[in-house]
This record gives C-alpha cells, sequence and structure tokens, in this order.
C-alpha cells in the first residue's frame, strides 16, 4: 500500500520499538499526524532528551540524569552491600520492593562468548575496581536464572572469592502466593534444593 | 493410547485432510510420491513437534503456503486429548488441550509414537549420532526432563565452544570463564549420562529376551555405552559431574588447541554385541536388521511399562524389508494391544492375521480414500 514518505518514515520508527509490528506501527503513526502541534513537539522533544540527557552511572553504571546517580549519591544507604544486576530495568524492580538498602551495580548484560560478549564488555571491570575503593562486606548476584546469567554469577563469584568478600545468590524457586500444583517441574526441583531449615 | 482423529492442513502434499482412525491396524495403501510417508511424518511431527526426515521445517509447510497445521485427537488414559502444531516462517507453535505449550519439554511425551522406517535399519550400522538420537528421542518421551537437560546442555556446549575457539585464536586468556563453563557443562552432561544409564539398563532388560526370540534362541544381544570419561553405571549424578569435571581439567589444553569440546555425551555412542562380537563390524545383514528390530520392540514395551500405555507404532515402508519369521514376530507382538500404521505399496504377500483384519485406507495423491 502506498504511504506518503512522511507516513511510512514514521512507520518505520515505530517498527523498531519492542512489541510493534506493522499495523500497529500504522495505528500509532496515524494517530500521531492527528495531534496538536504541541503534543507532538513535546513528544519528539521527550524522546531525544530520553536519550540525550540520560549517560550511566560512573560509579554504578545504572542510567542516570546525573552522575554519580541518586543512589550512589545517597548517604543513608548502606555502601557495604552491592546488588549486581543485569539491566536497570532490574534495579527499578529491586526499588518497587522497598525492602533493600544497599548499593547496586549494573552490568548492561551478560557473559555469552557465543554473541562475542566477554567480562570486559560488560560492567565487570568497573564492579572489580569498586571492590578494591570501597568498603564492601557482601555482594548479591542477582542476575538472571538462566544458562548466561548463572554463567555470569559463577564467574563474578570466582574473581571474587579469593579477596574475601560474601558472595550470595539470590534464590530460585516458587513464586510467593503461588500454588505448588502448578509450578514447573523444574521450577519445582529448582525450589526443592534450595530448602532450607526451619 | 490411540491416535482417534488426524487432520492437516498445507501439510506437505496433503491440502487438507481429515481422518479418524481405530485402535488397532491401520494399513496406508498407495504408490510412490502419493503422501504415505507424508502421513507417517505429519504423526510423528505431531508428537516430537520435529520431523524425522528434515531439520528444515520449510519444507513441512506446503509450496506456496504461509503455514502448516496438524491436529490430532489421542485417546490416553480412556481421556480425549487434542494436541495441534502450527509451522510457519515464524516459527511452531504446539499446543496441547488448546493450551500453548512454551517449553518443549511440556509437550513431548503427550503423544508417544515408535517408528521403524527403513532409515532405521541403518541404526546399528550407521554413524554415532544415529544411536544418540535414537536414545534422546526414546528417552525424551518418557522423560521431560531429559528434554530440558538435553536442551540446556547444547546451549552451554555452543557457549564453551565459542569460548574454545577465543582461546585458541587468542582472542582472549580468560581461563576462569572457561572453568565457569566447564562446571556448568559437567552438570548437565552429568544429568543427561545418569539418565542414560538407567535408560539402558531397562532397555537391556526388554531388547535381550527380545532379540533372543527372534533370532530362534541362537543370539544374545548385548548393548554396551561407550562414554568419553571413565565412570561407573552405578555412579550417582554428584560423582559423574566430579568426574567429567577432572577429565576436563586434564586435557584443558588439548581442548584449547582443538578450539573444541572433545568429551561428553555429545560424543558418547552405543555398541551392539551379538554372540559377543561387535554387530556393526562383525554382523551380517540379517543381525543388524534383527537389532535394529529388537530395539524398537524393546521400545514399545520399555514405553509401556514407564508409562503405563502402549505407544504408537508407525511402520514405514518396512514390513517387506523383513523376513517372513521377523514380519510374524513383529505382528504377533502388537497384535490386539499397539495401535499401528503400516504404509506400504501393496499387501500381497503378507499373510497374517493382524493384517487381514486391518483397517484399509488409499492414499492418492494427497488424498484418502
Amino acid at each position: 500500500m502506498y504511504y506518503p514518505e512522511p507516513i511510512s518514515k514514521l512507520i518505520d520508527s515505530f517498527t523498531k520499538l519492542p512489541g510493534i509490528g506493522p499495523k500497529t506501527a500504522s495505528r500509532l503513526a496515524f494517530h500521531i499526524i492527528n495531534m496538536e502541534d504541541d503534543d507532538v513537539l513535546g513528544f519528539a522533544n521527550a524522546l531525544v532528551n530520553a536519550t540525550r540527557e540520560l549517560t550511566h552511572c560512573s560509579t554504578c553504571g545504572n542510567i542516570t540524569d546525573q552522575d554519580p546517580c541518586v543512589i550512589c549519591q545517597d548517604t543513608s544507604r548502606d555502601g557495604s552491600i552491592i546488588c549486581v544486576v543485569q539491566d536497570p530495568k532490574d534495579v527499578i524492580a529491586m526499588e518497587k520492593m522497598k525492602e533493600y538498602r544497599g548499593r547496586y551495580h549494573v552490568l548492561h548484560g551478560a557473559i555469552s562468548p557465543m554473541d562475542g560478549i566477554g567480562p570486559e564488555d560488560i560492567n565487570v571491570p568497573d564492579l572489580l575496581e569498586r571492590l578494591k575503593n570501597e568498603e564492601v562486606e557482601e555482594l548479591i548476584l542477582a542476575t538472571n536464572p538462566n544458562i548466561e546469567g548463572e554463567a555470569t554469577a559463577m564467574y563474578i563469584s570466582r574473581l571474587v572469592k579469593p579477596s574475601g568478600i560474601k558472595t550470595t545468590r539470590i534464590a530460585h524457586g516458587l513464586p510467593v502466593g503461588g500454588d505448588l500444583e502448578y509450578a514447573d517441574e523444574v521450577t519445582l526441583s529448582k525450589a526443592l534444593e534450595g530448602r532450607r531449615d526451619l | 493410547m490411540h491416535i482417534e482423529q488426524l487432520m492437516l492442513k498445507q501439510f506437505r502434499n496433503y491440502d487438507s485432510l481429515d481422518v479418524s482412525f481405530d485402535n488397532k491396524v491401520n494399513v496406508i495403501i498407495g504408490e510412490n510420491a502419493q503422501g504415505k510417508t507424508n502421513l507417517m511424518e505429519a504423526m510423528y511431527t505431531l508428537a516430537f513437534t520435529k520431523s524425522h526426515r528434515t531439520p528444515r521445517e520449510k519444507e513441512l509447510i506446503q509450496w506456496d503456503a504461509d503455514f502448516a497445521r496438524i491436529e490430532g485427537r489421542i485417546t490416553k488414559r480412556n481421556q480425549s486429548i487434542p494436541l495441534d502444531l502450527t509451522i510457519s516462517a515464524k516459527g511452531k507453535k504446539a499446543r496441547l488441550n488448546r493450551l500453548e505449550q512454551r517449553r518443549l519439554s511440556d509437550y513431548i511425551g503427550a503423544l508417544n509414537i515408535v517408528m521403524f522406517a527403513p532409515e532405521d535399519l541403518g541404526l546399528v550400522k550407521g554413524p554415532p549420532q544415529n544411536r544418540r538420537r535414537f536414545i534422546d528421542m526414546e528417552l525424551g518421551q518418557i522423560q521431560p526432563k531429559y528434554i530440558y537437560h538435553l536442551g540446556l546442555y547444547q546451549k552451554v556446549l555452543k557457549q564453551r565452544n565459542y569460548l574454545l575457539k577465543q582461546l585458541q585464536r587468542r582472542q582472549t586468556e580468560d581461563r576462569t570463564m572457561l572453568y565457569v563453563l566447564t562446571e556448568q557443562l559437567a552438570e548437565h552432561a552429568a544429568a543427561l549420562l545418569s539418565r542414560r544409564y538407567k535408560f539402558l539398563e531397562l532397555l537391556r532388560k526388554w531388547a535381550g529376551p527380545i532379540h533372543h526370540s527372534i533370532s530362534h534362541e541362537l543370539e544374545t544381544l548385548e548393548i554396551v555405552y561407550i562414554p568419553t570419561i571413565e565412570v561407573s553405571e552405578a555412579a550417582n549424578e554428584e560423582k559423574i559431574t566430579s568426574s567429567y569435571i577432572s577429565q576436563f581439567q586434564a586435557i584443558a589444553e588439548k581442548e584449547i588447541e582443538r578450539g573444541t569440546t572433545l568429551i561428553g555425551p555429545h560424543r558418547d555412542d552405543l555398541v551392539f554385541n551379538v554372540n559377543n562380537r561387535d554387530v556393526q563390524t562383525y554382523g551380517s545383514q540379517g543381525q543388524q536388521r534383527t537389532t535394529a528390530l529388537s530395539l524398537k520392540l524393546a521400545e514399545i514395551e520399555l514405553i509401556h511399562n514407564e508409562i503405563g500405555e502402549y505407544p504408537i507404532l508407525l511402520l514405514d515402508d518396512v514390513l517387506s524389508e523383513l523376513d517372513d519369521y521377523r514380519q510374524s514376530h513383529l505382528l504377533n507382538t502388537i497384535q490386539g494391544k499397539v495401535q499401528t500404521f503400516v504404509s506400504t505399496t501393496t499387501v500381497d504377500g503378507i499373510n497374517h492375521d493382524t493384517l487381514k483384519q486391518a483397517d484399509i485406507f488409499h492414499v492418492q495423491n494427497g488424498k484418502i480414500r
């Protein structure tokens, strides 16, 4: 079907977003051309600013508009615990919990030789540097529970172990509030492995 | 268990098909290239989400069509269960009870199938991957956890091989990562090996007597598993894991030099000894056939014993490959208890009660009469 070029460019741009196919993209594009000028301008600015004004925190690697980031600046947080996560979104998930008062370290990925991603391509060297300079007692490895996340956690723990810093791995198992009978057997066997004394 | 109904849409040369079957022997008759094997392949693919003939899924989709669909209704433990599999350029979607199953291990095993095709005669004679595939398929359908470990094993193996290549080319010097991947690989390797050992024990139990009887009580079959590490078959998973790790440490330099993983279940093999002689090297054609047939018949009994129901047997163009004695042995075994699909160009010359009572389906150019 024929679209004037400005629209087809807009549609093209939308299809680059995750979860958006050609149909949704054209619906969004046609919605935008009917929007008020101010709204469109605000939208465009928000897009540009989000990428231009955000940087990575030089300490923890999280996305931030000020360096160091709010969490790293917050002196009320416990600097002796660092939680290592793969993605800035994981920090948000952890923060929603409002239980954790330590600091973070964001790797931006996991080690995967297949994709050519080695330890130096994710934020691991910075983490080791931090451990040397800061007084850290515990490192919580909260990478994803898949092959790459697991390997990354094991890798970091092997590097850190000799320094005497305690390294821990988050538990895998049953979701809280769920029913045992609905758990798949792999999750269930992980939960069984990680059982504890009452 | 049995297949009550099979529906195909744009699968190979079947534009649209809806056919019902009885719980007994069904004979599919047709000239060459009319769609006999395609029908068998459809049932096999419905069970395993993979074809036995090709790794390229596109071939299953009819020329010019976007997708192929296989739907089946099976009876298992007196319950009627719908299964369907849709194959398109985007991938596969498998549904059980109309619910999509994202994990293969949640789907495979719902429909149990044992297939005996001319290629299977090469199970004994062919390359080791045929025998590994045989173990993986048969074990996978009675133990979903095996498929889970197999998937993870293959993934870690791929990562580890990439890393070994990088170490070989000196693109990295990082041995710590190699150690981490070795530990991961050893864990899944041990999970596979210990399950294979247990499966072998069952296979021996069933295949031995069957082979003895097909061979007019003249031959004894012995099945030997050849692992790439030295470890007792009675060892537990932990012991096997540590054996793998120490063996990997011993060959680390060699692996880096070669740039690939040299040991593990992906390099193991099976050896079949008949009367103490390796049948692959020293056996006659007949002995090799008898061995392949014994293994397939053993599978039927093994699955029945493990899951409490007989699997469905697909005999694709293979009956004519067997002599009268082996034919009747096969047909006696299935008589009245195993739903069987036999494809053949003609039933002339096969004189057995089982076939005389069978339902006959004529296949012509992607249609069934």
